[in-house]
């Protein structure tokens, strides 16, 4: 069988903003209260009577160009054959410059097992399953497959949209391979450049701001 | 109550149970000062990275119960220990999807803080202190207390009272065994408006099946199915389909910016409650604008289009437009588009339009508009099926107990002549209303995941007041999974197998409007002493002597449901036990769909032995009991099936309307109409509307014990307009003063009097009506356990925990990062303490979002 690649397609005029994608991966990788792999951002924009929400589910965008692996200095983490960025838990001491320098959050560590971050669901791959995000998407938002093989689901999905879809945040240059469409244009400034989905940024005071939220 | 010894060590916290010894003695009350526990605990500091070795997997199908949606589950199960869950694809609602709740599920059966053996009150009601007992002494105690009410003649005083159970037809055979009526529901506090609606209109059931897949337009009057309508997330998947595969358009009504709100195409916040009279100006312009489907009207409608004309005509946009804030010109141009789309359209409703007042006859306004536009039954349209139930060939076992012939006030309550009309929905608010009322008492009160101290309407005053008081209520036992309110002021606890490890059968309004049925079966053991409610019935009724035993010719749940299944033999050899166990879900693939049921021609066998009418073209036929139906009705010169009305058609019109309001007092001409709210009529300009909502990861009352679901929403400040606020001087976070008053008009204790007042914190939002003020009903628990009450502590220096290692959640223990100790927000606050008891007129329907109130800085 050919090398697969894997890659994500995030159709966000899908995604009612129902967590399931985040609570799914939690239960998956056993995921601690704080810590996040995979985690969705609500944004309200707008006046009453002109109120639109946006959602944003995100998660590790397994990018060509990682700067997590550039600046790892114990060298453990490396980007695979089939697309996907993973962390060696051997090598990996827990010094945190991988999260620090991510643009998207993915990032967390644990002081126990190292650093940690969406691998696709590799567990789950490697028995022909999909990850556990895709897997329950009530919307069918989350669009996933081998970009090698032009009958996945994702190989048609972007032969029929792969126009209308970009990677957020491209400024960092990192070159991901999980690319979004339909999102608002605003909404991924809620995600900050260098530390893991912060979970206070779900808290309703915080849905209409842009900005980092305050604690408490 | 037997005497205790006061220095006899006492253990403190659910934690602790593990632990605990038969008549040992535990103190569960985290609020009470209790010793603290001999030794701190162990926090679990190893928490090794997980990966699910799937080669190593088995997989079990069961059915989620982490809301009423009820979709297919597969769990996957290592060495006995359920893992991880996924939709099942054979289940035709859900397939692959869940949303958070069902992907939650494994959590159900985790709690660090589970109840894990059978207790028995060791103090006063509601102290919390408790002694382990045995399942013998517990079911026997339960039989002697309910063969003495038998003896004694009023078997009515022994009552059910359950939460969402899907296990009706094992309580209602528990009951009818002992020849009591009383089985308590919370239907009314749900969505029985909605489900009146539906049967005035359409006879064959209580909730339509969109055929949303196929549809254009979606006219949503205050259904949040993006987050929480039954059936949410099979509604939601194939609305986003039509949105995104043909374009649809979503329009929702809703006062609050629901995410259903916030991703519609369009969206108009109503008067709260003027859902109907937006409604009825819609039909009065699709008639003006001739875009009725009159083949529909004149075949299929019990008034005639010139009947149907004169009766909406005095509803105009204008009008509409003065009592719902909606812009006349929006309610025309919206009409016209949804007409424009028929067939393929759809208006409904859900709880926004329905927990009202008015609720019942808003919500028939708009299944109107589909009958005008004939939309009804067709591709694409507003579609629904036969009532959906179990297969006749999986039949409860015989010999099957008669209906009792006892009644009950608490059951069927005279004022509500409605609410068990068409199905038995009874006003589940007013049971303890009529207990302090000494209308009805109760000897033995059997709850059943209720948590009513939290979810009722005055839950935390009347609900508990009556549930502490031995006058009202003899004896309590109590099943449930977690420590609840309920739970609390019990006299005994029954610990319950979760949903994930018991058995039933289930099922739903089917999207592929196909008959089918599904199985839960236990997808791991549970932990401790846990035993299923219904094998606690069935413990319970064969102690209760031979009149009730014969009925139960089986020893446990599993056994009955067995002998349900085996012996129905599939075409392909397979037995009905065997194919249920390992594919979860049966679908009629053989019947065509239930698109336009009533236009469906009888059968040669449903005709046989059946007499034609030619006054009215309806077909009789007497059914097994010997009494003659009508069937259906001729249409076109063919024998149909037609809507099961009284008319046999779709009916505007209701003669059982009018015959109730003339029962009650409270005159009603049958037609849909628009019925002011009387506490909204002159309400002061310092009034405002208070609603309450639930979230996409929370249900009412069970969910915020779940880590994962708490931990995004724990929080619940009270939305407040901006403008508002600005007006008022009030910024988000701080504190408010709210006041409840109780209703006015055809409904309990209409006085208009103040209810109660409570402090919370306010969040300023956009998305809110400015007269409106809305707090979610799912959160601010007492018990519940760490994520449910925020508190981050290990279990062993918390009084309440206990020091057991091995049941150890380092995340309750280390990271409740929404505990206020560490800067969170804390758990929240219960609304629905100072929210009224209003059943709405001849339903029954708790008005949720009728409350007035006023507000006041602090």
């Amino acid at each position: 069988m050919a090398q697969p690649h894997w890659k994500m397609a995030v159709d966000v005029n899908r995604c009612i903003g129902c967590h399931a994608c985040s609570v799914a991966c939690k239960v998956e990788h056993d995921v601690p209260l704080g810590s996040f792999r995979t985690k969705v951002y609500y944004y309200d924009e707008g006046q009453y009577p002109k109120v639109k929400r946006h959602f944003l589910p995100t998660m590790c965008m397994q990018c060509e160009d990682a700067p997590c692996l550039k600046v790892c200095p114990t060298k453990a983490i490396r980007k695979d054959a089939d697309g996907v960025v993973r962390i060696d838990e051997q090598k990996c001491d827990s010094n945190g410059a991988c999260a620090a320098a991510c643009p998207y959050g993915a990032i967390w560590i644990s002081t126990e097992t190292g650093a940690d971050k969406c691998d696709f669901c590799s567990n789950r791959l490697a028995n022909k399953m999909q990850p556990a995000c895709v897997e329950t998407c009530p919307g069918d938002a989350l669009v996933f497959g081998d970009a090698n093989d032009p009958d996945s689901r994702y190989s048609k999905y972007m032969v029929q949209h792969g126009k209308e879809f970009t990677p957020i945040k491209p400024e960092a240059g990192t070159k991901p391979s999980v690319l979004f469409r339909g999102q608002n244009a605003d909404i991924e400034k809620k995600i900050v450049a260098g530390q893991n989905h912060d979970p206070h940024t779900y808290e309703i005071e915080n849905w209409a701001s842009l900005k980092p939220p305050g604690k408490g | 109550m037997e005497k205790i010894n006061r220095r006899t060590a006492i253990k403190t916290g659910l934690g602790a149970l593990a632990g605990l010894s038969v008549g040992e003695l535990i103190r569960l009350d985290p609020l009470m000062p209790g010793e603290a526990f001999a030794k701190a605990g162990d926090v679990v500091r190893n928490r090794p990275r997980r990966r699910i070795d799937y080669s190593k997997a088995k997989y079990v199908t069961s059915v989620c119960l982490n809301c009423s949606t009820v979709c297919g589950l597969i769990g996957t199960v290592i060495d006995g220990k359920l893992v991880k869950v996924a939709g099942n694809p054979n289940d035709p609602n859900n397939g692959f999807s869940l949303c958070a709740k069902g992907q939650a599920s494994v959590l159900v059966s985790e709690y660090p803080e589970r109840l894990l053996y059978p207790l028995k009150r060791a103090g006063k009601r509601g102290e919390g202190l408790w002694q382990r007992i045995t399942w013998e002494e517990a079911h026997a105690e339960i039989a002697r207390r309910i063969r003495s009410a038998m003896d004694q003649g009023v078997p009515e005083e022994v009552a059910i009272h359950i939460g969402r159970s899907r296990l009706g037809e094992e309580f209602g055979r528990f009951l009818s065994a002992i020849g009591s009526p009383t089985q308590l529901n919370h239907r009314a506090l749900c969505s029985s408006a909605k489900r009146a609606a539906n049967y005035i209109s359409l006879g064959e059931t209580d909730w339509e099946t969109i055929d949303a897949e196929r549809s254009k337009y979606f006219l949503n009057f205050g259904s949040n199915f993006y987050e929480a309508h039954q059936g949410a997330i099979h509604l939601a998947r194939r609305v986003v389909k039509a949105r995104a595969e043909l374009g649809a358009k979503l329009v929702t009504f809703d006062v609050r910016l629901s995410n259903t709100a916030g991703r519609s195409d369009e969206w108009f916040a109503p008067t709260p409650g003027s859902e109907g009279a937006i409604a009825l100006a819609m039909a009065n312009v699709l008639l003006a604008e001739n875009l009725q489907d009159s083949k529909f009207i004149a075949t299929w409608c019990d008034l005639s289009e010139a009947e149907i004309r004169a009766f909406v005509a005095p509803y105009t946009p204008e009008w509409a437009a003065k009592e719902s804030g909606v812009p006349a010109a929006d309610i025309k141009r919206l009409a016209i588009e949804f007409g424009r789309a028929a067939p393929t359209c759809a208006a409904f409703t859900n709880r926004g339009s329905d927990a009202h007042y008015n609720g019942m006859h808003n919500s028939r306004a708009v299944v109107m508009l589909n009958a005008i536009v004939g939309s009804i039954g067709k591709p694409g349209g507003y579609c629904y099926g036969e009532e959906p139930r179990v297969p006749a060939f999986f039949a409860d076992v015989e010999p099957r107990p008669p209906r009792p012939t006892r009644t009950s006030v608490l059951e069927n309550p005279p004022e509500y002549p409605l609410a068990n009309k068409w199905q038995r929905m009874r006003v589940g608010q007013l049971v303890y209303a009529y207990l302090k009322e000494n209308r009805a008492k109760i000897q033995v009160y059997l709850s059943y995941t209720l948590a009513s101290p939290t979810t009722w309407p005055e839950g935390r005053s009347l609900a508990v007041d009556v549930l502490k008081d031995e006058s009202k209520i003899a004896f309590h036992a109590c099943s449930d999974v977690v420590y609840s309110e309920t739970a609390h002021y019990a006299d005994m606890i029954l610990p319950d197998a979760a949903y994930t490890e018991r058995w039933g059968f289930d099922f739903r309004n089917n999207f592929a409007l196909r008959r089918y049925v599904t199985l839960r079966q236990p997808m791991q053991k549970p932990p401790g002493e846990c035993l299923s409610f219904a094998d606690s019935l069935i413990n319970i009724a064969k102690r209760l002597g031979p009149d009730v035993a014969k009925y139960y010719p089986f020893d446990s749940h599993e056994e009955q449901m067995r002998m349900r299944m085996q012996k129905h033999v599939f075409p392909s050899g397979e037995n009905g036990w065997d194919f249920m166990r390992r594919t979860g879900v049966w679908n009629d693939m053989e019947q065509q769909t239930f698109h336009e049921l009533y236009n469906w021609e009888l059968t040669a066998k449903q005709l046989e032995g059946a007499k034609l009418d030619e006054a009215t073209g309806f077909y009789r036929k007497a059914g097994a009991d010997g009494v003659e139906r009508v069937i259906g009705i001729r249409v076109d010169g063919k024998a149909r099936r037609g809507f099961p009305t009284p008319s046999r058609k779709f009916t505007l019109r209701h003669p059982d309307l009018i015959e109730a309001g003339n029962k009650v007092g409270w005159p009603d001409d049958g037609l849909p109409r628009h019925v002011p709210i009387p506490a909204h009529a002159d309400m002061p300009a310092d009034r405002f509307h208070l609603v309450s909502f639930k979230w996409n990861v929370h249900t009412q009352g069970r969910t915020a014990p779940q880590k994962l679901l708490t931990e995004i929403v724990h929080d619940n400040p009270m939305w407040i307009n901006t403008q508002t606020a600005a007006s008022l001087g009030i910024k988000t976070g701080d504190d408010v003063e709210i006041t409840t008053y109780r209703p006015k008009g055809a409904t309990y204790q209409p006085t208009g009097e103040k209810v109660g007042s409570a402090v919370v914190r306010v969040v300023v939002m956009e998305g809110i009506h400015p007269r409106v003020l809305a707090v979610s009903n799912s959160l601010g628990h007492m018990y519940g356990g760490r994520a449910a009450t925020a508190k981050s502590a290990p279990r062993g220096t918390n009084p309440s925990y206990s020091s057991d290692p091995k049941t150890e959640d380092s995340d309750l223990a280390e990271r409740v990062w929404w505990d206020k100790a560490v800067g969170g927000k804390g758990a929240g606050f219960n609304i629905n303490a100072i929210l009224p008891i209003q059943p709405s007129p001849l339903v029954g329907m708790q008005g949720w979002y009728d409350t007035t109130c006023t507000i006041r800085k602090v």
